[in-house]
């Protein structure tokens, strides 16, 4: 059956990228967009849907990066974005993307959109790692048998992308020769049954292919089962009759017996487009991965990356804003002398926020960054997972929360997004809640530039010891609370593979742009606001305000109370602002060590930054984002508070 | 039998995924189906997951131990 897609030539023709978890589909956007979204190599990395606009052979596309999933019956929520977003019918191409070297369990999700009858092409990936497992694929039979057009990809690479997309762009012209998986005769004859009732009603509401509806409520998915009951009870009894004898017959249950159809055609599939040949011997990555999955060696990569993460950000941080200190200095002596009145106010305020930037935040960040990314690259965040779980369940969370907590160390935003990994309602609260406390780079630029500076590394260990404590228990208490089990965790386990010099620079380069685009104006705003704000009084108003907290509770200078609501916005501003708040060029001469380590520790765990608490409302509702802003202010005072007390 | 009771080492033939639609569909997702041969590469400390390889295609993943509980398994202990 051929299906004819012509469309005029100035429409624009929408390809998205779907394809299993970890596949490469990021990677292929990158190649084609130039690098947008973030890649990583574990399950999961991207969440919610990218698009960009890219003009290929003279036509505009619109190319969409989808999260990844195992099958259309999504599970979790980043399956579901990618499930919505296929089934609402704007996809003119699909380009499903396979990780060759896993080719067999790929297949069940290619199967499954064949059955939706869209224009498709197949975009086999790592095909590098296919050929070190020693898997020959016939490219020729796998499109013969499916009807598709097949090309091999090393998009880390770049390699392959060319011909994939003239390839889409050709099928989204010349349409595509139908071949929809044919299964057993009985199957065939309970699909055909089910057809010749098909109330055409319903082929007005759902704009999907007749065939696929009939597939998806023999699999009982519940979505289509809720439409279709709402178009005709009737017509959903009979086919839930035909799936009731369909399972009896081939003693099944009722959810699986269709999978297990499908993936006796995948086996049938994979047998006859791969040949194995003798695989290579262990290579480099393995010996270190059976290092790794050891306990002892997963323990120390574990703790020695952590060391690392903080061990350097600190000395390369230290280094450069060391380097820079006297040239900025001069610069400011400079400026102050050549300006007076309302220009002194605005200049300093810029130049302040220009300081910070250059000699506080980014050499801290950059390093910080460098080693997250590596951290995702390299597949490490799985096995952490891996050796995490066991300690993770008595705190009532599991190995998953991992990819969450670690990416918090960047920026609670994205960590907060990765939780829509987690399969369990109860899990992925509790790890959104938990997430806020986990000091973010702009908070870990906080601890390293005032505890690490000035209270040496003994303190800064047990400020992020004590911050890992506070959030285990944070979750240990919800999950208490809540009445739900969680079954546990089942997780892709990718090789580990080495990362490539040019995704961890963009990866970064991504990073420090946002800095640049959005932080950076914000803390040169703030800085020409305080500077305003001290002219007209109005941080007098706030500090006294908040004098009840900044002088009772923690014993610190009122001044203070301005910019720790500074802190609100961008956690960076309240460091940055201590220097101009305290009317001082070195912050020790001012507080002691005491208030110094009571100031950190309110920092890092006091109301989350704005950005925050509004991921946490989109994520997880109002509820979630205001019992997030309770308890991070609550347990904040109580331990600062203490502190104080006590030092 | 099921998966947790297998050792390091150890390979088996899964026979049944039971404990919910949510769990068979997640197995199946990671091509862990009926009559697949598997091995257990590693079990992690602190009662941690299984990490499980599939013998075939050499993918791996791990499985909480609630879980394993719920995975039936043919014995073919070496
Ligand atoms: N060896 C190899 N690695 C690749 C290739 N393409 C991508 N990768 C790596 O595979 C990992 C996964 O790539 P992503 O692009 O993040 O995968 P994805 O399909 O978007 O993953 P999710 O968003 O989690 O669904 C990354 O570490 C990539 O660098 C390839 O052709 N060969
Ligand atoms: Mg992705």
């Amino acid at each position: 059956m051929w299906k004819s897609l012509t469309k005029s030539d100035n429409t624009e023709i929408v390809i998205a990228l779907a394809g299993q978890p970890n596949c490469g589909k990021s990677t292929i956007f990158n190649a084609v967009a130039g690098f947008k979204v973030n890649t990583g190599n574990f399950s999961g990395t991207t969440v919610s849907y990218a698009e960009t606009q890219v003009y290929i052979g003279g036509r505009t596309v619109r190319l969409i990066d989808l999260p990844g999933t195992y099958s259309i019956s999504a599970i979790d929520v980043a399956e579901r974005v990618a499930r919505d977003y296929l089934l609402s019918g704007q996809v003119d191409v699909i380009i499903n993307v396979v990780d060759a070297s896993l080719l067999s369990r790929s297949l069940e999700l290619t199967l499954q959109l064949m059955e939706m009858n869209v224009p498709m092409v197949i975009a086999l990936n790592m095909i590098d790692d296919a050929q070190k497992k020693g898997m020959e694929i016939d490219i020729k039979a796998l499109t013969s048998l499916t009807g598709l057009e097949a090309y091999p990809l090393i998009a880390v690479q770049g390699s392959g992308v060319h011909e994939l997309f003239d390839s889409a762009l050709r099928v989204s012209e010349n349409g595509f020769r139908r071949v929809p998986p044919v299964y057993d005769r009985d199957v065939e004859e309970c699909i055909a049954r089910i057809e010749a009732r098909y109330p055409s009603l319903l082929r007005e509401r759902l704009k999907v292919d007749t065939r696929f509806v009939i597939i998806r409520l023999l699999e009982m998915d519940e979505e289509f089962e809720r439409i279709v009951a709402e178009v005709d009870r009737e017509f959903l009894e009979y086919v839930i009759e035909n799936r009731r004898s369909l399972a009896e017959v081939h003693d099944w249950p009722e959810s699986g017996v269709f999978a297990s159809h499908r993936h006796a055609l995948v086996l049938d599939l994979f047998e006859q487009v791969v040949s194995v040949k003798s695989r290579s011997g262990m290579g480099l990555s393995e010996k270190i991965d059976r290092f790794i999955i050891n306990p002892v060696g997963g323990l120390a990569a574990t703790v020695g990356v952590f060391f690392l993460m903080f061990a350097v950000s600190f000395w390369f941080g230290n280094l450069i804003a060391g380097l820079v200190e006297a040239p900025l200095e001069s610069l400011g002596v400079f400026l102050m002398s050549h300006t007076s009145g309302y220009t002194a106010m605005l200049v300093s305020g810029v130049y302040d926020g220009f300081t910070a930037g250059v000699g506080i935040v980014l050499p801290y960040l950059v390093p910080l960054l460098v080693i997250l990314s590596l951290l995702e690259d390299t597949g490490l965040l799985p096995r952490i997972a891996f050796m995490a779980d066991g300690l993770l369940h008595r705190f009532g969370l599991h190995g998953k929360s991992v990819v969450p907590i670690i990416m918090g160390y960047g920026c609670n935003v994205p960590a907060i997004m990765a939780a829509r990994n987690l399969e369990y309602e109860r899990d992925r609260i509790i790890t959104m809640l938990m997430v806020p406390f986990i000091a973010c780079s702009a908070r870990t630029v906080i601890i390293l530039a005032l505890a690490g500076k000035y209270l040496g590394a003994g303190y800064t260990t047990l400020i992020y010891l004590g911050n890992i404590a506070i959030a285990l228990g944070v979750s240990s208490v919800l999950s208490r609370l809540s009445e739900d089990m969680s079954p546990g965790i089942i997780m892709d386990v990718p090789p580990l593979r080495k990362p490539y010099l040019h995704v961890v620079m963009r990866k970064v380069w991504i990073r420090i742009q946002e800095f640049l685009l959005f932080a950076w104006p914000v803390i040169a705003i703030s800085s020409i606001a305080l500077a305003v704000f001290s002219y007209v009084g109005i941080d007098e108003v706030i500090n006294r305000v908040l004098s009840p907290i900044t002088t009772f509770i923690l014993d610190l200078p009122s001044e203070l109370g301005i910019t720790l609501f500074l802190g609100i916005f961008r956690k960076e501003l309240t460091l940055i602002m201590l220097n101009s708040a305290l009317n001082t060029t070195d912050v020790s001469t001012v507080l002691s060590s005491a208030q110094l380590l009571v100031l950190v520790v309110f920092t890092v765990l006091y109301i989350p930054c704005v950005a925050t608490i509004s991921t946490l409302w989109k994520e997880g509702g109002w509820k979630v984002a205001l019992l997030s802003i309770a308890l991070n202010t609550t347990i904040a005072l109580a331990v600062a508070g203490s502190l104080a007390f006590l030092l | 039998m099921t998966l947790l009771e297998l050792k390091e080492g150890d390979t088996a033939v899964i026979s049944r995924v039971s404990g919910g639609k949510g769990i068979s569909a997640r197995m199946a997702g990671l091509g862990l189906h009926a009559g697949k041969k598997i091995r257990v590469v590693r079990a992690a400390p602190f009662r941690g997951p299984l990490l499980i390889e599939d013998i075939s295609s050499g993918a791996r993943a791990m499985i909480g131990r609630g879980i394993a509980s719920h995975v039936e398994i043919l014995d073919e202990k070496r």
